[in-house]
């Protein structure tokens, strides 16, 4: 009876645990953004230009909504410009930029080139006002030692408007360490679904480039579920010519597919039946990591990963990392750092059920 | 929609009482209570300021006739005062606050018809319980001279007249520079229907309307629900490149906008939208300003603007200014401004 009661209340305490620990990200801020930004109201697209003197501009505290900054009851187009230098960042790994919580619509320039945006700005409006900005610097496009310019461009229906709330910075992604092939940046895509899209030969290149990871609807799908695929070429670097090698498709929300090279490597419900990482009830929340048949890589030559996805409803795509290559001895850390992310109850499904 | 939370918070807020929406933001600049000259009867020339009132009764304002010497008198009266407004308040949006009148009035300035509210004998009916905010066009307004306000009053039993309230001269906070001002009389009409957004679609049988106020406090006490307002003006604007911002102000509750009959801007979601898109209840708080798409506004020629709007409850309309066209830049500095008045 005693020993009953104890395991009951382990349970308890275990599922306590894992819910605190499950699904958090592993992001460092390299580059703090928070602070006064270069701030006006109205929209004209010749603020984008690095160049473009924005002394005369008021100053305003990010993040903060504008209606706590002297603009209260101001509603419609403002652009936030900030200017700085970032010092010495992480080579070779991904940078993100995220600007937190903005209501309602933004679209974000780095040194006047679009790297992402969110909603839909008028006639066609649609609020974004919920969703953390996050946005793939893309490679080199961030100067280490000169001066960048950041431009958002903010639309506000009505209430709150601006940079709300939320992590604003320059941010890496420590997983990515892991990775022994970082496969993150500009993928092909393509909506729709055709089984023809798996095939290395099949010619890709009127398909549009989307940033992996990242929500398609970031990405200007808005209104996109269903199925759309996603493919992108690459080659191993030499160190990787020997030992076993795993695929990182990080989280997809919501189902995938994927082939490399024309083949079947595994889907979200391998792992289901793998069940070495999380399952918190949804597709969208397994990291996907799939190990690699001998034989399929090609060591030497251009590879073609393919991936389907299927997304249900909402936000779709494969939108957070790690994305990538990675040696058995890094796939090992990767499992063992996420172990206990696993939910209370694929703890019982594990413990007992399996 | 963000939270409920802040939407309790601002349903305490509103119910915690704030009088006429249309006055929330405005100044005193100068008060016009005091002596006033009073005559009962109705006589359309005592709405001139060439009529020779020398012979009228001093009145207290604000206070109800009965205790000013004419006691069980109901009907028709008519107040009249001569006052300066300064050059200083040029380029301001002026507003003539008379108070509260029992029960009905039509406020003229210099001749020219700024307000009313309620209705007159034979179709009467009461707005004893309304403030008075008339937006003063700037082009009735003589400078640094002699201006007359002339207030016609009907009162059915009781107490009668301008009763109480702060009567003045307000301003908005700071001047807008407007392109064009269209704060005035606008046509208006309810229900709905597609075509009176076309700039071809005939109003003259409207009803006339001014803007910015309430609806309720002008002859359509208890209505709720759609209805559309229309103006016409001549667009003698600046080089065509210029963006252009319409100011709508505040409306109660959702909107959308036509220049020409094309769409320019909303708030709130219509239910007609086909999709199941919720409103937060806070559209009526909120400030319009929409963006003219290029190459809209006809220069030279009649523009025609067209609103409609639907109120799903309390009070309608569009019921606080600042209203008019304005160009981008100008609407910058109008902001700016308004953060350094302390907002």
């Amino acid at each position: 009876m005693k020993t009953k009661h104890y395991r009951y209340f382990a349970f308890i305490m275990l599922a306590l645990i894992f819910s605190i620990q499950a699904n958090a990200d592993n992001l460092r801020k390299i580059v703090s953004l928070s602070g006064y930004w270069k701030f006006s109201i109205g929209d004209d697209i010749s603020w984008v230009n690095p160049s473009y003197d924005d002394s005369g501009w008021d100053q305003i505290a990010v993040p903060g909504q504008w209606e706590n900054e002297g603009y209260k009851d101001y509603n419609g187009y403002a652009w936030y410009r900030k200017t700085f230098k970032p010092g010495d960042v992480p080579a070779n790994t991904t940078l993100y930029l995220m600007l937190g919580r903005i209501d309602d619509v933004d679209e974000v320039y780095l040194n006047g080139k679009l790297i992402g945006k969110s909603g839909k700005f008028p006639p066609n409006f649609e609020s974004a006002y919920n969703r953390t900005r996050k946005y793939i610097i893309p490679f080199e496009s961030l100067k280490e030692d000169a001066e960048n310019v950041i431009a958002v461009r903010v639309y506000d229906s009505y209430l709150e408007g601006g940079i709300v709330e939320g992590p604003t910075g320059i941010y890496i992604d420590e997983d990515n360490k892991l990775l022994n092939l970082d496969l993150s940046g500009k993928w092909k895509f393509h909506t729709g679904n055709n089984k023809d899209w798996k095939s290395p030969e099949f010619n890709d290149e009127d398909w549009t480039l989307i940033n992996v990871p990242d929500y398609w609807e970031n990405e200007g799908y808005e209104d996109l579920d269903g199925y759309a695929w996603y493919r992108v070429k690459f080659k191993l670097p030499g160190n990787l010519s020997a030992g076993d090698l795993y695929l990182a498709l990080g989280k997809i929300d919501d189902v995938d597919d994927v082939y490399l090279n024309g083949e079947f490597v595994g889907n979200v419900y391998d792992m289901r039946r793998n069940f070495e990482y999380n399952w918190n009830g949804w597709e969208c929340n397994v990291r996907r990591i799939y190990k690699i048949k001998d034989g399929l890589l090609k060591r030497n030559g251009m590879n073609t990963l393919a991936v389907r996805v299927h997304d249900d409803q909402g936000l779709g795509g494969i939108y957070e990392g790690p994305i990538g290559i990675m040696s058995a001895e890094n796939y090992r850390e990767y499992r063992d750092e996420y172990h206990s992310d696993q939910s209370f109850w694929d703890y019982l499904y594990n413990k007992f059920i399996r | 929609m963000r939270t409920l939370y802040i939407s309790a918070l601002i349903c305490l807020l509103t119910l915690s009482g704030k009088g006429n929406p249309g006055n929330g933001d405005l100044v005193l600049l100068q008060s016009l209570k005091g002596s006033w000259l009073f005559s009962i009867g109705i006589n359309e020339e005592w709405i001139s300021p060439k009529f020779n009132d020398s012979g009228w009764e001093s009145i207290k304002v604000p206070s109800p006739w009965e205790n000013q010497g004419f006691n069980g008198y109901n009907g028709y009266a008519f107040y009249r005062k001569k006052f300066t407004i300064s050059s200083l308040y040029k380029g301001r949006m002026l507003y003539l606050n008379m108070g509260y009148i029992d029960d009905v009035d039509e406020v003229y300035l210099n001749g020219h018809k700024i307000g009313s509210t309620g209705n007159f004998p034979p179709d009467y009916s009461t707005a004893y319980n309304a403030e008075r905010v008339y937006y003063i066009p700037e082009e009735y307004i003589s400078f640094d001279a002699s201006n007359l306000i002339a207030v016609k009053v009907y009162d059915s039993y009781d107490r009668g007249g301008i009763v109480s309230g702060e009567l003045g001269l307000y301003g908005g906070k700071t001047t807008v520079n407007f392109d064009i001002n269209l704060q005035g009389a606008w046509k208006f009409m309810p229900g709905d229907d597609p075509r009176r957004k076309e700039s071809d679609f005939n109003d003259s049988m409207w009803d006339e309307i001014f803007v910015p106020a309430k609806w309720e406090d002008q002859r359509y006490r208890d209505y709720d629900g759609y209805a559309w307002y229309r103006k016409s003006f001549v667009w003698t604007g600046n080089n065509a490149d210029e963006k252009m911002v319409i100011m709508m102000g505040k409306i109660d509750d959702i909107d959308q906008v036509f220049i020409n009959g094309t769409f320019v801007g909303s708030t709130g979601y219509f239910p007609d939208k086909g999709r199941e898109l919720a409103n937060s209840g806070q559209e009526y708080d909120a400030f319009r300003g929409y963006y003219i798409p290029a190459g809209l506004l006809k220069k030279g020629q009649k523009n025609v603007i067209a609103v409609r709007v639907l109120d799903t409850g309390g009070a309608g309309g569009i019921y606080e200014g600042p209203v008019g066209i304005i160009s981008q830049a100008r609407y910058i500095e109008y902001w700016r401004k308004l953060k350094k008045t302390g907002n």
